[in-house]
């Protein structure tokens, strides 16, 4: 067992980076589908947008290049932003509707 | 048979990150998910340490740990919910129907990284150290992505203004 | 017995050593503030126990340590008994990156039949070369001790306090690290080691062009950046909930803030992480700006080759530079813990909303005005 142990510590590499995206990535997807609280969709939108910047920061470290991590720049930027804005809109909800559960907003009217 | 430490400290962030994530999905009180996130990013920041991207590990603490988390943390406690009945939407078929979906989804995203990867493990190439590092990215952010830049500039301030207009009370911050 | 696990032994030693000297502190300056705040006063602080009151703070930690621990009904246990912990533990990590003097450098010598190789021990937990924006980011991390400790605590009157002290160190964020910025064009490095060695020797700067020297004044960081100082000082007070921006913890108004429900063992580690950030501060200010743990007009090698004439050999003069190095910062950040003190028992304290006016709206254009000038002046001045 202890054998298995240093073999499988001995080789993370490309894949396991990727898998470990892959696997926040879906957890924040089941996030989106199946909570119903405003702010924990967007909690879990964070963790996707976190997911795919693990994957393009190992994309960058794996072949010596910068691209990815100035992707994750902008991305960063830009997730952050999305929160703001996301956070601005549950405060109106709150004050309109006293509570932020999205079947609130089940209804196209009002 | 030595175990590599470093490869150790990989499944250890990895498993932190994957636990706390999700403690943010599956938690009932939504506060208890926003320190879960706090954590998550704190583990992603590490698994950046990790990658030697030293420059994004520590912008991702001071901006994603350290300043979104922390909002959503505030707004939540200003909002003082009281324990909702239902956390998830729809019973328990449709939770399963929706977890075996992203399963799936999974399955194949897995499985594609495994059958690309197999056999020989990859050769890490080499990278320039953490000062230089930044030095680099930062020419070519001003160079290259210099309209990307701007725009982020110009978005960040758009948002600004639209932040606040959307949360503002009538009447200003002494309204009654 | 590798060469690994000698490093791991190492870096364990250094690791506790580290924390437990930030720890130690703690009663020292409790000390400090009580006397200095007695003396500002005009009256005498706790004298009674011990010299000039000294042995004071041992008895106040028994007290602590055997006082009763207990739990709020209404509050939440785990995050209750979690959040001293949660804002400790951001001053000692950004505590383990700070350079605390030259490093040690041990040359080869026998003992027990077999030859030790040589070996540089570094004074600082971690050598970082990112060290400043790893700093950042962990002091950021302070603020969820706060919410945490607001929330959990059950009591309407510490969440307020605990969001008006997040909002305020989120907003001084900002100004801390723009006050840092002109620095960091000017020596063009995030390492603090790298710093530190630049900042040694005679004042030394190109003017339009040619190299300029002068010789009796040392080449710090608050002579070319005395704006960037200013800005950092103010904003580190901020940082630390310390007067004159203590209205979270505002006695008379909001009883205690955040930690109003906390006695005993959990409120000396809060306190510890109050003080952790303090120090913390101090020791970023001195970096900066004040030449790290330099003396002025004596540079590293003076004191080492002057050791080395003088008959000792290379590892002990390379310990004695270090201690003599040592010394010298611990004296600079002393002052700027006084001064911190000094500072709280002088001035009033800020109204809520004009703390935040001058948080916004005054220190972030002139951050951002710093920053433009140093720049342009960088540019300028190194064309010619």
């Amino acid at each position: 067992m202890l054998a298995n142990l240093a073999i499988a510590t001995q080789n993370v590499g490309l894949p396991q980076y990727l898998t470990l995206g892959a696997i926040l990535f879906v957890v924040g997807l089941i996030g989106v589908l199946v909570r119903r609280n405003t702010l924990v969709i967007l909690m879990s939108i964070e963790l996707m947008l976190n997911a795919v910047n693990v994957i393009m920061v190992a994309f960058s470290r794996f072949s010596g290049t910068l691209d990815g991590q100035i992707n994750v720049f902008f991305v960063m930027a830009i997730a952050a932003s999305e929160a703001a804005i996301g956070l601005a809109l549950a405060v109106s909800i709150f004050r309109q509707f006293k509570g932020i559960n999205i079947r609130f907003f089940e209804n196209l009217k009002g | 048979m030595l175990i590599d430490v470093s490869g150790l400290l990989f499944y250890l962030l990895a498993g932190l990150a994957m636990a706390s994530a999700l403690s943010v999905v599956l938690v009932s009180n939504p506060i208890y998910s926003a320190l879960s996130l706090a954590l998550t990013m704190l583990s992603v920041s590490g698994l950046f340490f990790h990658l030697e991207a030293y420059f994004l590990a520590g912008v991702q603490l001071i901006v994603y740990a350290g300043a979104v988390v922390i909002l959503f943390v505030m707004v939540l406690m200003l909002f003082d919910l009281k324990e909702e009945k239902k956390a998830f939407s729809g019973g328990l078929i449709s939770f399963m129907f929706k977890v075996i979906l992203a399963g799936l989804f999974l399955g194949v995203v897995s499985s594609v990284i495994g059958w690309t990867f197999k056999g020989t493990p990859t050769p890490r190439q080499a990278l320039q150290d953490g000062t230089a590092q930044t030095k680099e990215l930062a020419i070519r952010l001003f160079s290259e992505h210099l309209i990307s830049f701007e725009l982020t500039g110009v978005l960040l301030l758009v948002v600004l203004v639209g932040a606040i207009v959307l949360a503002k009370a009538k009447g200003g911050t002494h309204a009654r | 017995m590798g060469a690994d696990q000698f490093e791991i032994a190492v870096n364990l030693l250094k690791l506790i050593v580290i924390f437990l000297a930030m720890v130690q502190l703690v009663p020292i300056l409790v000390w400090a503030e009580r006397r200095g705040s007695a003396f500002i006063q005009n009256r005498l602080g706790p004298n009674r126990v011990g010299p000039l009151g000294l042995l004071q703070l041992l008895a106040d930690a028994i007290k602590f340590i055997f006082k009763e621990q207990f739990i709020p009904a209404n509050a939440k246990p785990f995050l209750f008994k979690a959040a001293p912990v949660i804002a400790l533990v951001p001053a000692a990590l950004a505590f383990a990156a700070i350079p605390l003097s030259t490093p040690v450098e041990v040359s080869t010598f026998e003992l027990f039949g077999r030859a030790w190789g040589p070996y540089v021990f570094e004074i600082q937990t971690v050598h970082m070369n990112v060290g400043i924006i790893y700093i950042l980011g962990v002091s950021s991390l302070g603020a969820y001790g706060l919410l945490t400790a607001g929330w959990a605590s059950g009591n309407k009157y510490s969440l307020l306090g605990a969001l008006r002290a997040c909002a305020q160190m989120v907003s001084y964020e900002l100004a801390l690290g723009l006050s840092i910025v002109g620095a960091l064009i000017l020596y063009g490095t995030f390492s603090l080691n790298e710093m530190v060695q630049l900042q040694e020797g005679p004042l030394a700067f190109a003017w339009f062009g040619k190299q300029v020297t002068v010789g009796w004044l040392p080449n710090w960081g608050i002579i070319f950046q005395p704006l960037g100082a200013v800005l950092f000082l103010t904003a580190a007070f901020a940082e630390s909930n310390r007067l004159p921006f203590d209205l979270p913890e505002a006695e008379g108004e909001l009883v205690a803030g955040f930690h109003t429900e906390y006695g005993g063992f959990k409120m000396l580690l809060f306190f510890m992480g109050e003080y952790g950030h303090m120090l913390v501060s101090s020791a970023l200010f001195v970096i900066f700006f004040l030449g790290g743990y330099g003396i002025p007009f004596l540079t590293q090698d003076t004191v080492f080759q002057s050791l080395l004439n003088n008959g000792f050999s290379p590892t002990v003069s390379s310990l004695l530079t270090s201690l003599v190095f040592l010394i010298s910062f611990l004296m600079k950040v002393f002052f700027f813990l006084w001064f911190f003190i000094w500072v709280r028992w002088t001035l009033p304290r800020f109204r809520y909303d004009k703390l935040m006016d001058l948080g916004w709206k005054t220190m972030l254009p002139w951050g951002l005005m710093n920053l433009f000038v140093t720049a342009i002046a960088v540019y300028v001045m190194n064309r010619g």
